[in-house]
């Protein structure tokens, strides 16, 4: 390049000298906004080369960051789900946490409310193996005190009765197996009848008669007369409702889900718990304890074994009309016997009778 | 004209390079400039013959050096911007350093002591320092000026003759070599 132009220097020199008087012309001509030529020309030559630069480098960029900057990516990316999965984990178990926290507040709400009233609180740990067996088991048991035709609650309703008691653990019979029966009413007609499971998720409720007016929805209580369930604890609703023979054929929908029950009440008294909180379930007025039921009164129910106290069983006697509704048959039940129940007027059963 | 050119026309061991006296060149430069400038506030006849650009060829064609031929040229046409009051400065010093530069190139190969090979030349630098001059003023003042016209070729004319008798008196300028 030197030796260039040293061979042809007067030639270079020319070049530099023309040049640099163009340059000179450039710095005093003016275009249009009073731009210097030199100005204009020195953007004009800049900008393709800048813009060749902007496009260098933002390719540079892309290159950058699509393919070298990402080769710490998978690296990254494998710890990124693995924290994601602990974080999912951890988050799993919060939520558990807190529906457990839920649950037991709840729990303890109506043990606070029901403080009268024994009751211990149980976890289910364990389903019945037997598909056609509506049966669970609880984690308390002989040393809880727990015995047999215990009533078993939650919060929102009845849930079944302990039928097998051992040393920690206990069997309960959820109301929704064939073999169960819980002494109901309806919480404003005070019509009495049996819900019987079905094995079905949805119990029937038996011998209502057909003339007794039933509607859907109609808030079903326990009436104590089996002895178990105190009286007034929510059973459920109806949920349909048509004639039979001899009796209606009303389906309730339980107020308890026992289709995913964890935190269960074993009540240790079968005496009517006090009224709840306005708007519960619970607010049956106290009443004082039923006498023990007669013993000609108790009869075994064909369809559960179980003894359902001041219940006539209609299978074995042969008598239909055995379970009256409450406005005629209330004499041959043992209701007589116990304590009438009150129903306050905020009652959400109905009102007052 | 041709044979006057060939007859002038030697190999470059043997053109002579001409000396001048010490100063004479920037002071026949610098009165050629002064002399083009008072001259063009008397008309427009003033502006016929571009003295500066005639010193720019003799001394070109003289000392037969292509360096010092460019720098004069550029000097004096930067001089001769200067003294225009409308010119940018650049215009005739681009102009004129090429013609330098090519005059001294041009000397450098063949004789141009004779009368008509300087008339020849004279005209022809002429046209190509218009054509310069055209070419800068249209590209970078964005001006219409001609690159040749009838005007021009009686100015042309003119020039080379005048030339052909200022080179004359210049020659006087000479050391004896």
């Amino acid at each position: 390049m030197i030796g260039a132009l040293s061979r042809h220097r007067p030639l270079a020199l020319l070049a530099a000298v023309v040049l640099a008087q163009v340059l000179l012309l450039a710095y005093q001509i003016r275009r249009s906004h009073d731009v210097r030529l030199i100005r204009y020309w020195s953007v004009e030559a800049s900008t393709p080369a800048a813009q060749g630069g902007t496009w260098f480098f933002s390719r540079l960029g892309g290159l950058w960051s699509g393919y070298i900057g990402l080769r710490n990516a998978r690296t990254e990316n494998d710890q990124l789900r693995a924290e994601v999965a602990q974080l999912e984990l951890q988050n799993r178990e919060l939520e558990t946490q807190a529906n457990e926290a839920h649950r037991l507040e709840v729990l303890l709400n109506f043990r606070e409310v029901h403080s009268e009233a024994q009751m211990l609180a149980a976890q289910v740990i364990e389903a019945s193996a037997d598909p056609a067996s509506e049966t669970l088991v609880i984690n308390r048991g002989e040393q809880d005190r727990v015995k047999r035709n215990m009533a078993v609650i939650t919060p929102d309703g009845v849930v079944g009765k302990v039928v097998e008691v051992f040393h920690g653990t206990s069997q309960v019979m959820l109301m929704t197996d064939k073999n169960m029966g819980v002494g109901a009413m309806f919480a404003d007609t005070r019509t009495h009848g049996v819900i019987k499971g079905t094995g079905d998720p949805q119990p029937v409720m038996d011998y209502v008669v057909n003339d007794e007016k039933v509607a859907v929805g109609q808030t079903i209580v326990t009436s104590g007369e089996d002895k178990i369930f105190p009286k007034g604890l929510l059973v459920g609703v109806v949920a349909s409702a048509k004639d039979g023979n001899p009796f209606q054929k009303i389906v309730v929908r339980p107020a308890a889900r026992l289709d995913r029950l964890e935190d269960v009440i074993v009540l240790l008294t079968q005496e009517e718990l006090a009224p709840g909180k306005p708007g519960t379930p619970y607010t049956v007025s106290p009443v004082p304890p039923p006498p023990p039921a007669p013993a000609a009164a108790q009869i075994k129910s064909t369809t559960t074994g179980d003894v359902i106290p001041g219940r006539a069983n209609p299978a074995k006697t042969e008598n239909p009309a055995a379970p009256q509704s409450s406005a005629g048959v209330k004499t041959e039940h043992p209701v007589g016997t116990q304590a009438t129940p009150v129903v306050k007027p905020d009652q959400p059963g109905g009102p007052a009778r | 004209m041709a044979s006057m050119l060939n007859t002038g026309l030697q190999s470059e061991q043997n053109i002579e390079v001409h000396k001048f006296y010490s100063g004479s060149v920037v002071l026949v430069s610098f009165v050629a400039l002064i002399l083009q400038a008072f001259l063009h506030k008397y008309g427009r006849w003033a502006d016929v013959v571009d003295l500066p650009l005639l010193i720019v060829i003799y001394f070109g064609v003289s000392r037969r050096n292509p360096v010092t031929g460019l720098l004069l040229g550029a000097a004096i046409g930067i001089f001769q911007d200067g003294l225009s009051h409308d010119n940018p400065i650049g215009l005739y010093g681009i102009a004129k350093t090429l013609v330098g530069y090519l005059a001294s190139t041009i000397g450098a190969h063949i004789d141009t002591d004779h009368p008509v090979a300087r008339f020849v030349l004279t005209f022809a630098f002429f046209h190509f320092h218009q054509c310069i001059l055209a070419f800068t003023e249209r590209a970078l003042l964005n001006q219409s000026a001609p690159y040749f016209s009838l005007h021009l070729l009686v100015d042309s004319l003119i020039s080379a003759a005048v030339a052909v008798f200022l080179f004359a008196a210049l020659d006087r300028l000479r050391k004896s070599s």
